[in-house]
């Protein structure tokens, strides 16, 4: 699903910000991403989910090798991922219920097709009451909320979340986790990034960890 | 892209707040641009109007003597010219213009005064070619000179020239106007479609990280541009055609048009020409917004 070979990233004449990081997400896995502020992990998730392209080594995306790639097959391999970002970067003039439904619009799908499941789902998230409220007015952990459901709405192939229970308290947390999980078990590949020891020591799932932009540590998926 | 797919597109980015200014541009140069375009019309137009009024037209000016009193040798002479005129191979009429008409031709120039009439003024006479004959001009200049020596022949070619002359240099004048009006507005947009998109860029980039195809973003921009240079180019042409119309009106409220002049004025059957105007600056503005933001998406990875 998705194989990094030694992969380096710098920005413009900076250190290295990842030196020769290796690893390959299975389909259908599930992977905590830790490490410390500043180790690198958003710039890993950015290399994944095609925001920046790598300074050295190479990235293979549902086999495709991105070095080799013509940059017009991007947006489809794009619409393939599902991203929460951990400032959540949604669109304030649009309402929650249309920012959740946007992942929908880029792949062409009519409103009257997707209503009922983007309303389903933000009634799942607990925000089956605030859909027509744009962003501004919601509270963080509703708009991390709306992020997630976001970001899960088209079913996509891989899942990238950095940081997605930040903000909201440990009993919604544990609910985004359970939907996580539901994704991954319909076929999803799931990565998180988080500082959360709590939501990785209940889970079984396979940890990358990151020092000081290398990946130092590996934790396998538990039965 | 399916239809549905470009309405989708439509509301993705928020509405352009403070466009006034750039409404008002826009405006103002689709009003400069109708009056160019307008005014080639009228030169087009008082072009054909003088080629069609002079062309297939000859006419002998037979001169009073230079000493002694002019009759009878003007009379005799104008006869003599008047008889070659007729008899000449193309041509289907030929007459003398009366006093009268000859008082009114030089009336521009010299007024209405009783003392004109007095003053010896040259005999006119007005000759018409048979439509599609051609006449040997030098032959009839060198048979109307030996029957009356005072006679002048003039068969207008040259005030044609000068005329579809002037009227070229006003309508390429007006073409090189709107060439400029073009340009300058292709750039006024290329710029405001860069500020937006700098102003957007949040919303791009997620669009764009989303897996939005360049031509769905750029729809969203090129969309706006369109409608906003539509309705403010097509007020600034409305404005000139307006002007133009009423230029038709000046003589009721007491203005004098100048007999020499063209009347400045649009016929309404030419005033629907001023809607190239916003047209081509829709068009302008499109293709110019959409490639403005094709080129900035380029430059993200």
């Amino acid at each position: 699903m998705v194989r990094f070979e030694n992969v380096g990233m710098r920005y413009g004449p900076g250190p290295e910000v990842l030196r020769d990081v290796t690893f390959v997400l299975e389909a259908s896995s599930f992977t905590f991403l830790t490490g410390p502020s500043g180790a690198g992990k958003t710039t890993l998730l950015k290399l994944m989910f095609l925001a920046e392209p790598p300074s050295r080594g190479l990235i293979t995306l549902f086999g495709h090798d991105l070095a080799t790639s013509r940059r017009t097959a991007f947006p489809a391999l794009r619409r393939r991922i599902g991203v929460v970002f951990q400032d959540f970067r949604l669109l304030d003039h649009l309402s929650a219920f249309e920012n959740v439904a946007l992942p929908l619009r880029l792949a062409g799908r009519r409103e009257q097709d997707y209503r009922q499941d983007v309303e389903e789902l933000l009634t799942w998230v607990g925000l089956g009451d605030r859909m027509a409220a744009p962003p501004p007015t919601l509270s963080g952990g509703e708009q991390q909320r709306v992020a997630i459901a976001r970001a899960v709405v088209g079913r996509p192939d891989l899942l990238i979340a950095d940081e997605p229970t930040g903000n909201v308290d440990p009993e919604i947390g544990q609910r985004l986790i359970r939907l996580f999980s539901e994704l991954n078990r319909l076929g999803t590949t799931v990565l998180i990034a988080t500082h959360d020891r709590g939501l990785i020591e209940k889970s079984r799932a396979k940890e990358m960890r990151l020092v000081d932009g290398r990946l130092v540590e590996l934790r396998a998926q538990r039965p | 892209m399916t239809a549905r797919q470009r309405r989708q597109a439509g509301n993705i980015m928020p509405r352009e707040k403070g466009a006034a200014p750039l409404d008002l541009v826009i405006a103002v140069m689709a009003f400069l641009a109708a009056i160019a375009l307008g005014a080639s019309l009228v030169a087009n137009r008082s072009a054909e109007g003088w080629r069609a009024g002079l062309a297939g037209r000859i006419s002998v000016q037979v001169l009073p003597p230079d000493k002694g009193p002019p009759e009878p040798a003007l009379s005799r002479e104008t006869a003599a010219a008047l008889a070659i005129l007729q008899n000449a191979d193309g041509i289907v009429h030929a007459a003398p213009l009366s006093q009268d008409e000859t008082l009114k031709l030089v009336e521009p120039w010299l007024g209405q005064s009783a003392l004109v009439a007095d003053l010896p003024l040259p005999r006119m006479i007005d000759a018409t070619i048979m439509p599609g004959a051609r006449v040997d001009i030098p032959a009839l200049t060198r048979k109307l000179k030996a029957a009356a020596p005072d006679s002048m022949l003039d068969d207008h070619s040259h005030w044609i020239a000068r005329l579809k002359g002037l009227a070229d240099t006003v309508i390429w004048s007006a073409y090189a106007i709107l060439a400029l009006i073009a340009v300058a507005t292709a750039a006024i947009v290329s710029f405001a479609t860069r500020a937006s998109l700098q102003a957007h860029h949040e919303i791009v980039a997620l669009l764009h990280q989303m897996g939005a195809r360049s031509g769905f973003i750029a729809r969203a921009f090129d969309r706006h541009y369109l409608l906003a240079t539509l309705g403010a180019a097509a007020a600034g042409a409305g404005l000139a055609g307006a002007l133009f119309l009423a230029a038709g009106g000046l003589e009721y409220v007491g203005v004098q048009p100048v007999s020499f002049l063209p009347p400045l004025t649009l016929h309404a059957m030419e005033v629907p020409w001023l809607a190239a105007v916003p047209l081509g600056a829709g068009a302008i503005a499109w293709v110019t917004a959409r490639l403005s933001v094709l080129a900035a998406l380029r430059e993200i990875y």
